[in-house]
């Protein structure tokens, strides 16, 4: 009976020994699935960083596609302005201006040069074309029709020139930027001598000094 | 009783049994012009027909032109009268009765010095009184004829009114042709029209030194309306006023030391005065109004203008500091550019009725409104003759463009001054060359 104590006993120790070596032998295991872990996160923050770097990349691809695109699109409205662009010379005056058909002109009320509410959307367009343009200078002419005297007229022209220039300068224009003339009745626009040729003709003009 | 010549005290002093029946006030609604015969120049010694022809015809349009005449027509004249030439013998004048003239105006001309020098002798005559009234004669190298028979028609009219007509004047215009706008002088009757400018720019509102002998006006040639002043030959020529915006409308004082214009300079027009020379600019008007074309009281104290300052334009007369403004214009909503008569008691101006624009006249204060152009068409920018017995202006009435007319200072006896096929705008008279 002793010996089967004895025996029973080695066995309770030898698995006791067993049961303590599984222990160590357990945290080996455990030890093995946490380096994996380790690799898998260092290759995920790389995968990350290689995402991130080629969202950045595309990123700046995009925003230089964008960038040419823009330069693009400013080449082109470029493009576009010189291509509306035409010389004019007038005989007996010095110098030569440009006229664009993107500057467009407002009109007036007889004897009146205070600004129509319709014309102030105009106004606010070539505003946005002289911001987008900042190198360019312009004229504006300001035109009269037939009816009335032609020095009192030159004086209306004068102010609607003005007019057009204040609102302009409120616009954000530098006032450097504008200047002035007056034609009178002395340019029209349209040679006719009725309410349709006349309304026509009360305008205020605008044409390019430097471009 | 020298302004406007009323014919009465010269009637009356001349005819004194007539005086009802020629009683003429020039400037007078009723006037009625004084019947006149010419019989035809007589050439003397070898002078051609054709030089007493032209002289003729030039001397019956300057007193068809002074509108103070009704020149009897020679179809009408019995055959005995029709080739009669030259001075009649007192003794023969009760024979030109039958003509229905109260004047008789004759003369003769011969050449002298190799045909070159050009001799002049008229005589007037009272056909009623049946009295010899003033006679002359004149001699001047043959191409100053036109020149030689104004001076006569002036005399004529001197000793009729007790002022000289102003045949030996001329008027400066703006004659518009496509986009150019050129200044141009005529002779008062508008022959020898020729051009001062001809740089095709936009050259508009001439005015006259008082001297006669040069012309301020504005240009666009530098791309701005600057002020320029020019001889009549159109050769030198000098800047007077560039600066940026308007230098518009010049008016020389009577002194011939400054010029009233309309500048720019501060975005709307307002009246400056400027040293004869162009500099010194004095500003004249303030507040809001567009100010426009300035022209002086013969006095040199006053400056009559158009403003509207008070919505729309009308007109103003001021002191040449700026001070004691006045308005003079209450009726209509649209009176601008005045003129002061020479006499200094009536100012003329355009005024808009009923859509169309006309020639008015008014007193100093603004009374006595006289409406002078007819109804149909447009009438622009007045302006008197050196005597005051005339208004030049604009006038649409013969379409295609305005031209130049000249009326006298009440109305009647309106005629083109030119048959210029252009747009002709803004007279400006001169004084008499003499």
């Amino acid at each position: 009976m002793n010996q089967k104590h004895y025996t029973l006993t080695i066995i309770f120790i030898l698995c006791f020994c067993l049961i303590l070596m599984g222990c160590p032998k357990k945290t080996v295991v455990k030890d093995e699935p946490s380096a994996k872990s380790e690799a898998a996160k260092i290759e995920a923050e790389r995968l990350a960083k290689e995402k991130e770097r080629e969202a950045r990349e595309r990123e700046a691809r995009q925003r230089e596609e964008a960038r040419l695109k823009e330069k693009e699109k400013e080449e082109q409205a470029k493009r576009e302005l010189e291509r509306s662009l035409v010389a004019k010379k007038t005989p007996g005056i010095e110098g030569e201006v440009f006229e664009s058909s993107l500057l467009k002109p407002i009109f007036f009320d007889f004897d009146k040069y205070d600004i129509r509410p319709g014309d102030a959307e105009i106004l606010k367009e070539n505003a946005a074309l002289l911001k987008k343009f900042p190198h360019i200078k312009i004229q504006i002419e300001g035109h009269c029709d037939e009816r009335g005297t032609n020095e009192y007229n030159l004086a209306l022209g004068e102010r609607r020139a003005n007019s057009t220039k204040q609102y302009l300068i409120d616009l954000g224009i530098s006032k450097d930027r504008i200047s002035t003339i007056s034609y009178g009745e002395e340019r029209p626009f349209d040679p006719g001598h009725n309410e349709e040729a006349w309304a026509k003709n009360r305008r205020a003009h605008f044409v390019i000094t430097a471009k | 009783m020298k302004v406007f010549g009323t014919l009465l005290v010269l009637f009356f002093s001349l005819t004194p049994t007539v005086e009802a029946r020629v009683y003429l006030d020039i400037n007078a609604p009723t006037f009625v012009q004084i019947p006149i015969i010419l019989p035809k120049w007589k050439p003397m010694e070898k002078t051609p027909p054709a030089l007493t022809a032209r002289i003729y015809e030039v001397l019956v349009n300057d007193l068809y032109l002074s509108g103070l005449f009704k020149v009897i027509d020679h179809s009408l004249l019995p055959y005995y009268l029709k080739d009669k030439e030259g001075i009649p013998s007192m003794l023969s004048l009760h024979e030109w009765r039958v003509s229905g003239g109260e004047l008789l105006l004759a003369g003769e001309a011969s050449l002298a010095g190799d045909g070159l020098q050009l001799k002049l002798k008229f005589h007037l005559i009272d056909l009623v009184e049946q009295k010899h009234l003033t006679g002359k004669q004149y001699e001047s190298p043959l191409q100053n004829l036109r020149h030689l028979v104004h001076r006569m028609s002036d005399e004529v009219i001197f000793h009729l009114t007790g002022e000289k007509g102003v045949h030996t004047t001329k008027i400066a215009y703006v004659l518009r042709q496509g986009e150019s706008r050129e200044i141009w002088v005529a002779d008062f009757d508008g022959a020898n029209a020729k051009p001062i400018t001809q740089n095709q720019s936009i050259n508009i509102s001439p005015a006259w030194t008082p001297d006669g002998q040069r012309i301020a006006f504005t240009s666009y040639m530098k791309r701005n309306p600057d002020l320029y002043l020019i001889d009549l030959n159109g050769k030198q020529l000098q800047t007077l006023s560039s600066s940026p915006g308007l230098n518009l409308s010049p008016s020389w004082s009577p002194d011939g030391k400054q010029i009233a214009l309309m500048m720019g300079k501060e975005g709307k027009s307002d009246i400056y005065l400027l040293d004869a020379t162009g500099g010194n600019p004095r500003r004249l008007t303030r507040g809001h109004g567009n100010e426009s074309t300035p022209r002086w009281a013969p006095d040199g104290q006053q400056i009559v203008f158009s403003s509207d300052r008070s919505g729309t334009p009308q007109i103003y007369t001021m002191s040449i500091d700026g001070s004691n403004v006045r308005r003079l214009t209450y009726e209509g909503n649209y009176n601008t550019s005045p003129s002061w008569s020479p006499k200094g008691d009536r100012i003329a101006f355009c005024g808009r009725v009923g859509g169309e624009f006309h020639i008015f006249t008014m007193g100093i204060d603004g009374s006595g409104l006289r409406k002078l152009t007819p109804n149909g068409s447009h009438h622009e920018s007045p302006c008197w003759s050196p005597d005051g017995r005339y208004i030049a202006f604009s006038s649409t009435r013969l379409g295609g463009g305005p031209k130049i007319f000249i009326m006298n200072a009440n109305g009647f006896n309106q005629r083109p001054l030119t048959s210029s096929k252009g747009g002709e705008m803004s007279p400006a008279w001169s004084k008499r060359f003499e």
